[in-house]
């Protein structure tokens, strides 16, 4: 075994040694940089894709898939975060931001050759923005106050809102903001798992399927619409791209390493280590939303109590988490949002680890340390329950060291996996679980009221969300901050609003923030131009195979 | 010859009742869970929907129509041969189906062949092998398999005949490739039970006074086992076959999902988790009706391979 080894290395360094003297001897420097045309990237996802109803994009496989194969109104710079043109050309907002009008590029066809016109476009948004019963499409979380389109021209669209919608410039950026033709917009929204129907505009067209295992894209060779402002113009420079489903983490990442795959979704960070030491590339591009965080859910009689959220905030040790379970491709959280979101302002001195200060906390809000190592009062124990969340990484480590350290001073958390539909339900259930994961991506302020808004994502189950088990809690100023957010036109004042919210937030410990989440991925080294765009998401249209 | 085909019809219609009982009980079941694929899927916050959205998504699924109503519909569909959508997948149930139920039974199918050789194989080993400690060896090899997590084991073979070894790849490998290392890591832990009976059986047919016989006769050890021995212990062997193909799907769920195969088993394992509720009774119903029509076809077999039971039924007529 141990003369195996010693060979095994030995040859390596010959190898690599001889590698070095003929690539410096053939090619002149940077030759190896000159994009090439051709072959299938191999894509290894975790997951497979759900139903592909573009607003339902927000689902890491599903954003990997509609990233390639459907286009947007307009493309957010994820180096700047600025709305640049794509297939609208340009656009006019009127000052109060309830109209908008997009002047269309000319001659952009969806891949069934229909054409990517106004009255497309406005079919489009009318889906998103209202949803539709019949066809059971739900409305698009990233669009607010939509109230109607109009086509103005043949290649110019206006769409009206209710109420000032400034989120709605960059929400036409989005992953869930692909636009789809006509006949796709036709089928039900329960018909969308099959990825062949989702028929777009984009670089790539999706060309076979084997449901749940395998997807299969092919370029589009007469794709001459991406971006404007982007380097890269024309066709995709891969011919193809094949997704493989491969869930057990050590496959993927084995395969990576084997050469069977080019480009693997979710490696996690434990792994990470070893594939950069075999000269493989981490990429881990932020969300930029809202944090990997802790929330309370304060309708729960244990979490009512501000010092007791305080207590728990300050008992929390993000940089233990960060060091213990992630990389320094987790950067640890210093507010509520990430450092590279829209409007984020430097919160790190609310969010202290203290054990000496939570333990005071608790002390004056009446909970005594008992005779079990727990605190208690009026006879009840402080126990607390939270599910793991599935989609997020390393979540489960990740809430079973906060309970470690909040045993420290007295308290319990119990994390439960449970089946899907049980976490669903038992989630909306304040009295249940009084603690819960919780996470969001968008580069938008608008984010901000996606989490916390009782009629959206409602994470701190206020009265009058989707969970009919709150009895009383709502906070008014928090919604009032949030409603400000979503329609203030003017974009100064929506920053500022933007840094309130998070005062308020943090300030009411409502919620622990953790670290900036990222989305993962490892790549070959041959594999060239992978771009992300704003949260995340793959975008393949200017990668290329370089040759080994 | 009228008794042949009444005792036909009472069969068939005793399979057909069995359905509709399955059919019922686990529509009944599903309906009894705390929540529903519509609500699990739309209740999620992820998709930011309010109650009232929420409210009529799920009416306009019929959801919300009193439920034997909904067991009428169903029923309905189900008789005409429409399974309905995953609502978690978003596709037809019956194109899941169609995409998933052929690589389990492959995958099964194949697994059990190899168990059974592999047991075969085991047990002959441990009866020829010529030493005592080599005997004990081999006869501990059952409980050793059953021991090995399959999850494990799948893990290992891949990293050392595809990762290492680079045999096999794991990563769209072709249609036979596929399955070489699935089967493996699924027919270790069938195996061992089935080698552990035959064992037994084995000793225990060693012991019958016809062997003696036979050995008196002059026949070598080898000759008597392939012979004599093999027929009589293989045949309770196979009775506890077809209670470890249960088994076999069971640790489909496991092998599927580490090759990443799509099958039965990881679809069934997704359908529960997500309740989703359509595909879960599809699942039901078609297994019921395997198991149903394997039970009748051998019942109506019956009375053709013994002819005295249609006998004893015409004079009970």
């Amino acid at each position: 075994m141990k003369g195996f080894q010693g060979f095994a290395a030995g040859r390596g360094v010959v190898f690599a040694a001889a590698g070095a003297l003929t690539l410096a001897a053939v090619f002149p420097a940077g030759a190896q940089d000159k994009p090439v045309q051709g072959g299938t990237l191999v894509y290894l996802e975790q997951q497979a894709h759900t139903t592909l109803y573009p607003p339902a994009g927000g689902f890491y496989p599903n954003g990997g898939v509609l990233n390639q194969i459907t286009d947007k109104l307009t493309y957010q710079n994820p180096q700047t975060l600025e709305i640049e043109p794509w297939i609208a050309k340009s656009w006019t907002i009127n000052p109060d931001a309830t109209e908008y009008i997009f002047e269309l590029r000319e001659g952009v066809t969806f891949s069934d050759g229909t054409p990517l016109d106004a009255a497309a476009v406005a079919k489009n948004y009318d889906i998103f923005g209202l949803g539709n019963r019949e066809l059971k499409y739900p409305v698009s979380e990233v669009i607010n106050n939509y109230s109607r389109s109009e086509v103005l021209g043949p290649l110019t669209v206006k769409f009206t809102f209710s109420k000032p919608s400034p989120g709605f410039l960059q929400g036409t950026s989005v992953i869930g903001s692909g636009l789809v033709s006509l006949k796709t917009l036709e089928l039900a929204f329960d018909q969308l798992g099959d990825a062949t129907k989702i028929i777009g505009s984009g670089p790539f067209v999706v060309a076979s399927e084997v449901l749940g295992r395998e997807l299969v894209l092919a370029a589009r060779k007469d794709y001459k619409w991406g971006p404007a402002k982007l380097a890269h113009q024309g066709r995709a420079l891969l011919d193809g791209i094949k997704y493989v489903v491969t869930p057990e983490d050590s496959v993927r990442i084995g395969a990576l390493v084997a050469g069977q795959g080019h480009v693997i979704r979710q490696i996690q960070a434990y792994d990470e280590k070893q594939v950069k030491g075999d000269g493989f590339q981490i990429y881990a591009p932020s969300t930029r939303g809202i944090n990997n965080s802790i929330v309370f859910r304060p309708d729960n009689p244990l979490v009512a109590d501000l010092r007791v959220r305080k207590a728990l905030l300050h008992a929390t040790n993000s940089k233990e988490i960060v060091e213990t379970l992630f990389s320094e491709n987790y950067p640890r959280a210093t507010s509520i949002i990430a450092a590279t979101a829209a409007g984020y302002i430097d919160l790190s001195d609310k969010l202290g680890f203290d054990r000496g200060k939570a333990e005071a906390l608790l002390d004056e809000a009446g909970w005594k340390l008992g005779s079990r190592g727990l605190r208690q009062k009026d006879g009840r124990d402080l126990i607390l329950t939270a599910f793991e969340s599935l989609p997020q990484p390393q979540n489960k480590e990740t809430l079973q060291l906060v309970a470690q350290q909040w045993q420290q001073i007295g308290v319990k958390l119990n994390v439960l996996a449970g089946d899907a539909g049980t976490r669903v339900i038992d989630n909306l259930d304040p009295q249940k679980t009084p603690v819960s994961p919780g996470m969001v991506g968008r580069a938008d302020p608008d984010v901000i009221k996606s989490q916390f808004y009782p009629t959206n994502r409602n994470v701190l189950l206020q009265k009058g969300g989707t969970s009919t088990k709150v009895k009383e809690f709502v906070d008014p100023k928090l919604n009032d901050l949030l409603d400000a957010i979503s329609a203030e036109p003017d974009a100064k004042r929506r920053l500022a609003l933007t840094g309130e919210v998070q005062l308020y937030v943090l300030d009411q410990a409502y919620v622990i923030p953790i670290f900036e989440e990222p989305q993962a991925f490892a790549a070959a080294p041959n594999i060239k131009g992978i771009a992300f765009e704003a949260v995340g998401r793959p975008s393949f249209y200017a990668t290329w195979i370089a040759k080994k | 010859m009228s008794s042949v085909s009444s005792y036909a019809l009472r069969r068939t219609g005793q399979a057909l009742l069995v359905l509709a009982a399955a059919f019922t009980a686990s529509f009944l079941l599903l309906q009894a869970l705390p929540a529903d694929a519509i609500l699990i899927k739309f209740m999620d916050p992820e998709m930011g929907l309010s109650p009232t959205q929420i409210a009529e998504i799920h009416a306009s699924y019929g959801a919300d129509q009193p439920i034997l109503q909904q067991y009428l519909h169903t029923l309905g569909n189900f008789l005409t041969g429409q399974f309905g959508y995953s609502i978690q997948a978003g596709v037809p149930v019956s194109d899941s189906l169609a995409a998933n139920l052929p690589p389990t039974l492959k995958l099964a199918s194949l697994s059990f062949l190899a168990a059974a050789l592999l047991a075969v194989l085991l047990a002959f080993l441990s009866n020829l092998a010529g030493f005592a400690w080599l005997r004990a060896l081999i006869q501990s090899v059952p409980a050793l398999f059953i021991s090995i997590p399959t999850f494990w084991l799948g893990i290992m073979l891949i990293q050392l005949f595809s990762f290492q070894l680079k045999l096999v790849p794991v990563i769209s490998p072709g249609p036979w490739e596929r399955l070489i290392l699935p089967v493996a890591t699924l027919a270790v832990p069938i195996s061992a039970p089935l080698a552990q009976i035959l064992m037994r059986n084995i000793d225990e047919v060693l012991t019958q006074p016809f062997i003696a016989v036979a050995r008196a006769k002059g026949a070598s050890h080898l000759y008597i086992l392939w012979h004599h021995v093999a027929r009589n212990a293989v045949l309770p062997t196979l009775t506890i076959a077809g209670v470890l193909f249960g088994e076999l799907l069971a640790g489909a769920v496991v092998t599927e999902a580490v090759f990443g195969l799509g099958g039965l088993g990881n679809l069934t394992y997704q359908a529960v988790s997500t309740q989703d509720t359509a595909v879960l009774q599809a699942i039901v119903v078609i297994s019921a009706a395997a198991f149903v029509a394997i039970n009748l076809i051998v019942d109506l077999l019956y009375p053709v391979l013994d002819p005295r039971l249609g006998r004893g039924l015409g004079a009970s007529a």
